[in-house]
């Protein structure tokens, strides 16, 4: 059977890790993971909800040794991470120390990490052996599983690698700001430097300051894994940040300006990665010099007009694209806009469906919907609600909401009113939310 | 309505909250000792990225996650103005 060795192209000195306890070895590494796996659960999968990205890593690890899935929900929000979890029989949650997830069997992280104390091979994990679920938003409310296998995670980090010049070693490690249970975070902060001899950061930098001490921290040059937002923030801040090899953003679109500042100011290229759940990382451009993305290798187009699928060898199947895009001669494509009902909010996709239907299950909510005004002056723009809820405050519902999606979504401002400008077949009118949107705002009341 | 006890610089720091965050609220309503994140204004890390950078721009002070106060900071307008109060640098 066809397998890759779970860290690849180290020695077993190397520095894998560099935690904020210090660096951890790959023969540490080893012995956590091996300890680990001998300590977890007899269960088919788990939620792994640890912070710190190597504490995050041993737990994948040692998931995957004992043929245990890694469920990766959409969000943390209690409700999302329980709806997730009730479809997944025997499944447990691996917490951070003190840590506890209400209606969930919580399993604390049981281990002091590396010790060493156990000696052995770098473990090999079959290809074809499903290590991570990833769930989008279904167009019902329930979490839509796509699965990835071992081998799909490993063709992304290598086409990754291979688009970007990086070899073993070379750039010395990656820092990342986003958040490894998120699949971009998954493939570029953590399989992306484990496949290829770097060292991993196992924080999750928030603040301009916080980058730039981390990259001191990393031993030589590093790629530095963001979002927009994390990238505007640390361009604002006028920080400087050290020893940057590549910056790497997705999960939202960049612009071209902020593109420019940030190689500017950190003497970095910046290139931007397109994907999605169902597929990956799927393809590449250098913002600052096309508006096309240039798929990864492996990677095959396939469609006509504005409706195309991914296709490649590590993929169940043909993954259908969120986006409506153009294809052109030379192999690259443009992307032309959102499909109907998806929004995404710094990273996080969703349908507003999904939303309307969560809104509407709240106890004396009559009627309602969320709703995506056009762009603001802001890096993130926010959702709105309106709601009709007779008796109901808007903090009686923002209280229900919390429960139940993630912080991204909650709708601010919310508004209660008399009744939604619904349309004799039932539809709502786009014009007619954003007159609405418009009489709420001028009536100033949230 | 500002209450009384409510100091100039807690003020500013509401108001510079509300405009930062475009939120649709009166900074004289905001209390100047409820939570800001989760259950009071219901804050999320974006905002507290956004905040960040309002406080750096306003007032020279350039918050880390490293500080041993960051949450307690963050707690509520009157913590996180006196936070400002002893890092400002203008």
């Amino acid at each position: 059977m066809l397998d890759a060795p779970l860290i690849n192209l180290y020695h077993s000195d190397d520095i894998l890790a560099w935690d904020s306890k210090g660096p951890r070895t790959v023969r540490e590494f080893v012995s956590d993971v091996s300890r680990l796996a001998d300590a977890l659960p007899d269960c088919p999968a788990l939620l792994n909800l640890l912070s710190n990205r190597y504490e995050f890593l041993v737990g994948f690890g040692a998931a995957m040794l004992k043929h245990q899935v890694t469920l990766l929900p959409q969000s943390r929000a209690p409700e999302t991470l329980c709806l997730v979890a009730k479809d997944y029989e025997d499944s447990y949650c691996l917490t951070n120390p003190g840590e506890s997830i209400e209606g969930l069997d919580c399993v604390m992280l049981p281990l002091q990490t590396g010790t060493a104390e156990r000696r052995g091979k770098i473990p090999r994990i079959p290809l074809n052996q499903v290590v991570a679920i990833a769930f989008t938003s279904g167009s019902t409310g329930k979490p839509m599983p796509n699965h990835k296998t071992w081998g799909a995670l490993v063709s992304v980090a290598h086409a990754t690698a291979s688009r970007f010049g990086v070899k073993a070693g070379n750039p010395n490690g990656v820092v990342a700001t986003v958040p490894h249970q998120h699949m971009f975070g998954l493939e570029a902060s953590v399989i992306l430097p484990i496949q290829h001899g770097l060292v991993m950061h196992a924080g999750r930098p928030l603040f301009p300051e916080d980058v730039r001490t981390a990259l001191e921290e990393m031993p030589g040059k590093s790629i530095v894994v963001t979002t927009p937002l994390h990238l505007r923030a640390c361009v604002s801040a006028d920080v400087k940040l050290p020893s940057l090899e590549i910056i790497l953003s997705a999960t939202s679109p960049l612009t071209r300006d902020l593109a420019r500042q940030a190689e500017q100011r950190f003497l970095a290229p910046v290139q931007e990665i397109f994907g999605f759940a169902e597929a990956g990382s799927v393809a590449s451009r250098r913002t600052i010099e096309t508006d096309d993305w240039r798929p990864l290798d492996g990677i095959v187009l396939a469609g006509q007009g504005a409706e195309w699928t991914i296709q490649a060898d590590y993929l169940p199947g043909p993954a259908r694209f969120p986006d409506r895009i153009s294809v052109q001669d030379d192999g690259t494509f443009r992307v032309l806009g959102r499909a109907e009902d998806q929004v995404n909010i710094a990273g996080h996709r969703v349908s507003l469906g999904d939303l309307n239907q969560t809104l509407l299950e709240l106890d004396g909510v009559n009627d309602g919907a969320f709703f995506l005004p056009d762009v603001e002056d802001r890096s993130v723009t926010r959702l709105m609600a309106f709601v009709v809820a007779p008796g109901k405050t808007t903090k009686e519902i923002h209280i229900g909401l919390q429960k139940r999606i993630d912080p991204v979504f909650l709708p601010r401002p919310l508004f209660l009113v008399p009744r939604l400008p619904r349309n004799e077949t039932g539809k709502l009118p786009r014009e007619a939310l954003c007159k609405l949107a418009e009489d709420c705002l001028e009536g100033g009341s949230g | 309505m500002i209450s009384p006890n409510v100091l100039p610089l807690e003020q500013e720091v509401a108001k510079l909250i509300v405009e930062a965050l475009k939120l649709k609220v009166d900074p004289s309503t905001i209390q100047p000792e409820a939570a800001l994140f989760n259950e009071g204004l219901g804050l999320d890390s974006i905002d507290a990225l956004e905040l960040s950078l309002a406080i750096s721009q306003t007032y020279g002070y350039q918050l880390k996650s490293s500080d041993p106060d960051i949450k307690a900071n963050f707690s509520s307008v009157r913590a996180l103005a006196k936070a400002i109060e002893k890092h400002r640098t203008k």
